[in-house]
């Protein structure tokens, strides 16, 4: 089909039109920034309740449940009484002995923070680490304190942590979604999932398991592939050129809707301003998510060269590109810390993926001057009981376990809280996750009990009725 | 088929070890307290001793620490840290005092006073006072049921005659009567009336979820007569198209789904056949009460024949496709967590209600008890929900399925495999059942030293489940098909049990303390004073689909009329449709509501008499054009002084896409794809790889809904999550549907589709063009639309081709150029968002 020539009249018409329409995307676009500001866009950024210590958020997800025993609780006394009978209160009076660490805890730093052999790089930021060593989670089964760690309840739908930091801060990188989760494992959408908050502020995805195709295993543990990307973020068909022209087909018909519409129309307006920044994820998502322009120190630094760090080094560089980049909140998961069994080889190997990257990670952040403003968490569902299962492996336990945070207005070289002499519950200070979301959001300036979402004739919370800030940690 | 599974004895419950909330206490002395005092003090004392008491009997309260050391209206100390004497609920408790013994029908046994005894000498350790804290009830409410039914949807509608207008010309009936009164007492004018091809495809779109075609939008404008519009919107009623439109609306507020969802999400294989349910009651126009009553209850109603007796059962696949944690590992836990989603279930979709709120405590705003939850509670938990699975890794929570009637005729999505396959399939299950005995005897065999060598332990329990997991599977493959090769038809749903139990009320929800029996019955609130709560027979389940589906309940009409309302006007009467508590707003239109409700129930309940009554009415008809004089004053459009614009949901984007290109398929397919994949978790594996290969080109209400695992087609255009009950879909406007539009394969692939369509049309480029236009838009190009058409068929061809310029080039930039023209009137606000 051709469509007859058009006239040189039509033709000077339509291509000031054409070319009208770009200039005027580009005024709207500024005007929209301005509108935003003040209270259009819902992803607009939002002023904090008050003065917050931190701006973005890397959660370094350690799906499975680390053991805290052999990585950031140091329990001289359990190895002290290694192969003892563990006492009544593990649960299984007498018939389960209690394992020692078989890794040493050095000390490091001016702080002289004990943490395990196993984690030799995380160990030379000693001094920027707030080792939490009284966590608790209401549930030991891994789905429900999954959950729990994320929405905060173990059982219902309800927004993540990501949505609600998005819902209260907004975003200030219009061309990049403000919630990014990377390697999120299946069947966990809850996990960075927006529930009754609008679905603008739900987590957008990179790589991990969104068609479950990584095997049994994978999904379970959450190790999924690392060709990370946003959906159909590419046009396999034509070049960006033909797609402005196509996009200016497209916003023309949009303006001649709104005419037709009376000249006014939100809804319309919505759909145009969509469509632009679309277009410009497009260019932009793949130079941020682009790492082969990294210097060779760089991509050492995070351990790019290394088949066993390769994986998580990327992710982590990612991570920082993105908070580079003004992301909000940046979530990676890391499966696979369930070590009922072989913990010795499974939990070195593990510590061994993770190491240099987080390291290198912390480094970089510290040395562009992001670390002051970026919130770095790491931590899994629950901790690890201090008894032994079978010969080489532990069982779960919520009643303790350990967490850490650096960067973002926390004091680093400090443990906070602790759990019993020998690791199985929180004695003193304990953090519960309720607890611990009501940190993290006040150290993104944000009052836990005031951000708050009407759904259903009442106003939800992240922590619902819970949660008491630990100002102890704040630096 | 499989045994049924056990019924379970709630009142037997087990107190377990509870040590975690005390921090300060040493732990075999919490453990003590858990283990032989909180469950005395639970069984024995709260009934008339704590908060949760009807009436506090003494003064004393024993729920928490400070009321158990205090003690009562007496004025001696309950208990006294290591003194005995001093702890004069023990005294009590032996029954020394003949003017105190408590509690008052029976001495408590020995071994309990003993070990009272040595937990006052230890000190008295108790840790609830923490948990007290931590748990945040506040202070006792105490509910007023009488102050309660003031509320307004707690009384029964009324229908009043409609307010007078001043501009008398303007409505066409009482509804547009009260929506003008209301635009008139604002100083507002209502919008003129919409073009016909403009109201057309609203109308198509509404009752479709499909654009009108070219020839209807011709016909239509053509018919000047007076019935014209009635007549289309017969046509549309009765078409087929219509049940698809309208079951996926109450699909949301069953929060229908094909798999658990949750923490193990495990394919429910026959979940369709509720689905298709709803699509034949929407069809034929059941009257809404009867539809009502047959989700809850139809396996418990008359029938008149196994057909008829079969689709009953079919409907109460409501109350059991809910989502559920199928890894839990204690099943009361699981059994109360899956009442209790039906209990929010059916109090929010037929009610508006979120009775589910009173499980650990009072509602909190509406005038709901805890004893109204677990009156309900009983109702459920003396049915048994059948919701298919088998036993497998993270399945500890299977059921079997209804087995219905063989002649009632019901189809079936599995295919009839010979007599001999079927013999296979039982070999194959003597095999694994045999393989499975062999393992066990092998492993239970072992010594006792061998067995508790740790890691063999642990492997050896693995393998053990591993082979009954296998043969639960094969078991279930050969379960599916009669000896002779025909699938059974199997169904989701609920049966009574066979002796009815009254659940207690569960102290703040915790399966651990169960407190006072309550014996089966209704909401009280929304009964008339005085008039009987209990049920009558069974399990009560009959009592309550009448007491819903009901001329009497004030709720049951408003919710589902102004369900339809939203549905055709843009925003409800009452905005949040799943809330008419005290939390839920106030009706804009509290009077039009009434009259809505009233005339639902008196037109037998018919779903179609109340959507033509609301087309029909000159509010429906007006434009959506901005009135920048109205606007000032009602920017939200509250009044209703315009039609709102409206964006598609998802099915009817995708639905148009796939008709406008010709291509979609209404031929309505057998079950579901989920049916067809193996039950275990593999079966998802499979399924996503099948519509990966072969994307669907039927009716989206037909695509396979796995929890989490929604079609990105749907998901990107706000899909609901489909775990909970939902009357209002977000309609956001976000740039991943821009990014969809734009680049996504199969996006793409259906412009193509549409680009073939209009490039085999007769006639001139301008014909072609205006066909597509017809199709996609129902009406001609405007003039500026011409122009930028024109402007992008200059430059976009060249762009695709690169410059070359042989005649195969050519053809193939005016291709590429049709196709994306074809995209773009998809990828359109136009397209999205209907006037």
């Amino acid at each position: 089909m051709t469509i007859p020539n058009p006239s040189r009249r039509d033709f000077l018409k339509t291509t000031s039109s054409g070319f009208g329409y770009l200039a005027f995307a580009a005024m709207a676009q500024q005007q929209a920034l301005k509108a935003a500001a003040s209270s259009g866009s819902p992803l607009a950024p939002k002023n904090p309740h008050f003065a917050a210590r931190a701006k973005h958020v890397i959660f370094l997800c350690m799906q499975g449940a680390p053991s805290h025993v052999d990585l950031f609780d140091y329990k001289p006394k359990l190895k002290a009484d290694d192969g003892k009978s563990a006492p009544s209160n593990a649960g299984r009076n007498g018939q389960t002995k209690l394992m020692g660490s078989p890794w040493q805890f050095g000390q490091h730093g001016k702080s002289g923070l004990r943490i395990s052999e196993l984690l030799p790089g995380v160990a030379s930021h000693a001094d920027d680490l707030c080792i939490i060593n009284s966590m608790a989670t209401d549930i030991p089964a891994h789905p429900q304190a999954f959950s729990q760690l994320h929405t905060g309840t173990t059982q219902f739908v309800r927004p993540s942590l990501g949505a609600w930091v998005l819902y209260g801060l907004g975003t200030t990188n219009e061309n990049l979604p403000g919630f990014v989760t990377i390697n999120p494992p299946a069947n966990a959408t809850r996990t960075f999932g927006s529930a009754f908050l609008p679905a603008i502020y739900q987590g957008t995805k990179l790589g991990g398991s969104g068609l479950p195709g990584g095997g049994a295993l994978a999904r379970r543990f959450g190790m999924g592939n690392d060709n990370s990307t946003v959906a159909n973020i590419k046009n396999g068909r034509y070049s960006t050129e033909a797609q402005r022209t196509q996009l200016d087909l497209v916003q023309a018909l949009n303006q001649s809707r709104m005419k037709l519409d009376g000249g006014v129309s939100a809804e319309v307006e919505g759909v145009i301003e969509s469509y632009e920044l679309a277009f410009r994820m497009q260019a932009e998502v793949p130079k941020v998510l682009d790492l082969s322009k990294e210097n060779a120190a760089t991509k050492k630094m995070y351990g790019l060269e290394d088949d066993a760090t390769a994986t998580f080094g990327k992710q982590c560089l990612m991570a920082r590109k993105l908070v580079e980049a003004g992301v909000r909140f940046i979530e990676i998961t890391n499966g696979n810390w369930d070590q009922h069994f072989n913990l010795k080889t499974q939990l070195e190997a593990n510590c061994g993926a993770i190491d240099t990257p987080i390291a290198g990670l912390l480094t970089d952040l510290k040395q562009r001057g992001l670390l002051k403003d970026t919130l770095v968490i790491w931590g899994g569902e629950f901790g690890r009981t201090p008894h032994s299962q079978g010969s080489d492996g532990r069982d779960h336990n919520n009643k303790g376990f350990s967490m850490w945070m650096a960067g973002g207005g926390v004091k680093g070289g400090m443990n906070y809280g602790a759990t019993d002499d020998y690791g199985y519950e929180a004695v003193e200070n304990k953090m519960h996750i309720h607890d611990w979301h009501a940190t993290v959001m006040h150290l993104l300036g944000l009052n836990h009990e005031h951000l708050t979402y009407r759904y259903a004739g009442r106003d939800f919370r992240l922590t619902d009725v819970y949660g008491t800030v630990a100002k102890e940690i704040m630096a | 088929m499989k045994t049924p599974p056990l019924i379970l004895a709630l009142i037997s419950i087990t107190p377990l070890l509870n040590a975690a909330e005390s921090s300060d206490l040493p732990a075999d002395q919490v453990a003590f307290f858990e283990k032989n005092i909180r469950p005395v003090l639970v069984q024995s004392c709260y009934k008339c001793h704590s908060e949760e008491s009807q009436k506090i009997k003494g003064g004393l309260t024993l729920d928490t620490k400070a009321g158990l050391r205090l003690g009562g209206e007496s004025g001696h100390a309950g208990v006294t840290p290591g003194d005995l004497a001093a702890s004069y609920i023990y005294e009590a408790m032996t029954w020394r005092n003949e003017d105190m013994q408590m509690p008052p029908k029976q001495k408590l046994p020995d071994e309990v006073l003993a070990n009272f005894k040595t937990w006052i000498e230890m000190g008295a350790p108790d840790p609830r006072e923490i948990k007290a804290v931590a748990s945040n009830t506040g202070g006792k409410r105490v509910i007023d049921i009488d102050a309660g039914r003031q509320h307004w949807a707690f009384q029964k509608p009324i229908d009043k005659p409609a307010p007078a207008v001043q501009n008398t010309a303007w409505p066409k009936g009482d509804i547009d009567r009260y929506l003008l009164a209301s635009m008139e007492k604002a100083g507002l004018q209502p919008n003129p009336d919409t073009d016909r091809a403009t109201l057309i495809r609203r109308i198509a779109f509404d009752l479709t979820g499909l654009p009108p075609t070219p020839d209807e939008v011709k016909t239509f404008i053509a018919d000047q007569s007076p019935d014209a519009l009635k007549r289309i919107i017969d046509q549309y009623l009765d078409s087929p198209r219509f049940g698809e439109r309208w079951a996926r609306h109450w699909l949301d507020v069953a929060r229908y789904g094909e798999s658990s969802g949750k923490e193990v999400n495990i394919p429910y294989p026959n979940a369709w056949r509720y689905r298709d349910y709803v699509i034949d009651a929407f069809n034929t126009d059941k009257p809404y009460d009867q539809f009502l009553r047959e989700q809850i209850a139809g396996d418990l109603m008359t029938f008149d024949d196994k057909r008829d007796q079969a689709e009953k059962i079919v409907a109460t696949g409501f109350l059991a496709i809910g989502a559920k944690g199928h890894n839990n590992r204690d099943r009361r836990q699981f059994t109360l967590d899956m009442v209790d989603e039906q209990i929010d279930a059916v109090s929010q979709s037929m009610l508006g209600l979120t009775l589910a709120c009173a499980r650990c405590h009072d509602h909190k705003f509406d005038p709901v008890t805890q004893r109204d939850y677990y009156a309900l509670a009983g109702i459920f938990l003396s049915s048994e929900t059948l919701f298919g699975t088998h036993q497998q890794l993270q399945n500890n929570n299977p059921s079997t399925l209804i087995e219905l009637d063989r002649e009632a005729g019901l189809p079936s999505a599995l295919a009839k495999i010979s007599p001999a396959e079927v013999a296979q399939l039982k070999q194959q299950l003597d095999t694994a059942q045999k393989t499975a005995e062999e393992i066990q005897r092998e492993v239970f065999g072992q010594g006792r030293t061998n067995r508790t060598a740790a890691q063999g332990n642990v492997a050896a329990g693995l393998k053990v489940r591993a082979a009954r997991d296998r043969m639960a599977t094969v078991e279930a493959d050969y379960e599916l098909f009669y000896p002779d090769g025909t699938p059974r038809t199997l169904a989701m749903g609920v049966l009574d049990r066979n002796s009815p139990i009254n659940s207690p009320i569960l102290i703040r929800g915790d399966i651990k303390q169960p407190g006072e029996i309550v014996p089966r019955g209704l909401v009280e609130v929304l009964c008339a004073k005085g008039e009987p709560l209990n049920i009558s027979q069974g399990s009560g389940r009959l009592d309550l689909a009448w007491f819903i589906a009901s001329k009497e309940n004030p709720l049951t009409a408003r919710v589902m009329v102004n369900r339809i309302w939203l549905h055709l006007m843009g925003q409800g009467i009452v905005t949040t449709p799943d809330n008419f508590g005290v939390m839920g707003l106030k009706p804009t239109h509290p009077e039009l509501l009434d009259h809505l409700a009233v005339s639902f129930m008196e037109n037998g309940w018919s779903v179609k008499q109340l959507i033509r009554e609301i087309l029909m009415s000159r509010a429906y008809q007006m434009s959506s054009t901005y009135n920048a004089k109205n606007y000032a004053v009602d920017p939200d459009n509250k009044t209703h002084w315009r039609s709102d614009q409206r964006r598609l949901d998802a099915e009817a984007v995708r639905d148009s896409m796939l008709s406008v290109a010709g291509k979609l398929d209404f031929y309505p397919i057998d079950g579901s794809p989920v049916a067809r994949v193996s039950e275990g978790r593999q079966g998802l594996f499979q399924l996503a790889r099948e519509v990966a290969a072969n994307p669907s080109v039927n009716r989206s209400i037909y695509l396979p809904i796995v929890r989490d695992q929604i079609p990105e087609f749907l998901s990107v255009f706000d899909y609901p999550d489909a775990s909970l009950v939902n009357g209002q879909r977000e309609t956001t406007n976000v740039p991943s549907q821009s990014l969809f539009l734009l680049n996504n394969p199969e996006a793409i692939s259906i412009a193509d589709a549409f680009a073939k369509r209009v490039a085999a049309t007769e006639g001139s480029p301008m014909d072609k063009l205006a066909y597509a236009y017809s199709l996609a838009f129902s009406r001609a190009p405007t003039p500026d639309e011409l122009t930028a058409i024109r402007t992008f068929w200059m430059r976009f061809p060249e762009q695709v081709t690169g410059g070359r310029t042989s005649k195969e080039a050519r053809d193939q930039g005016q291709l590429a150029a049709l196709s994306a023209f074809c995209q773009s009137l998809f990828a359109s606000a136009e397209f999205r968002y209907l006037n």
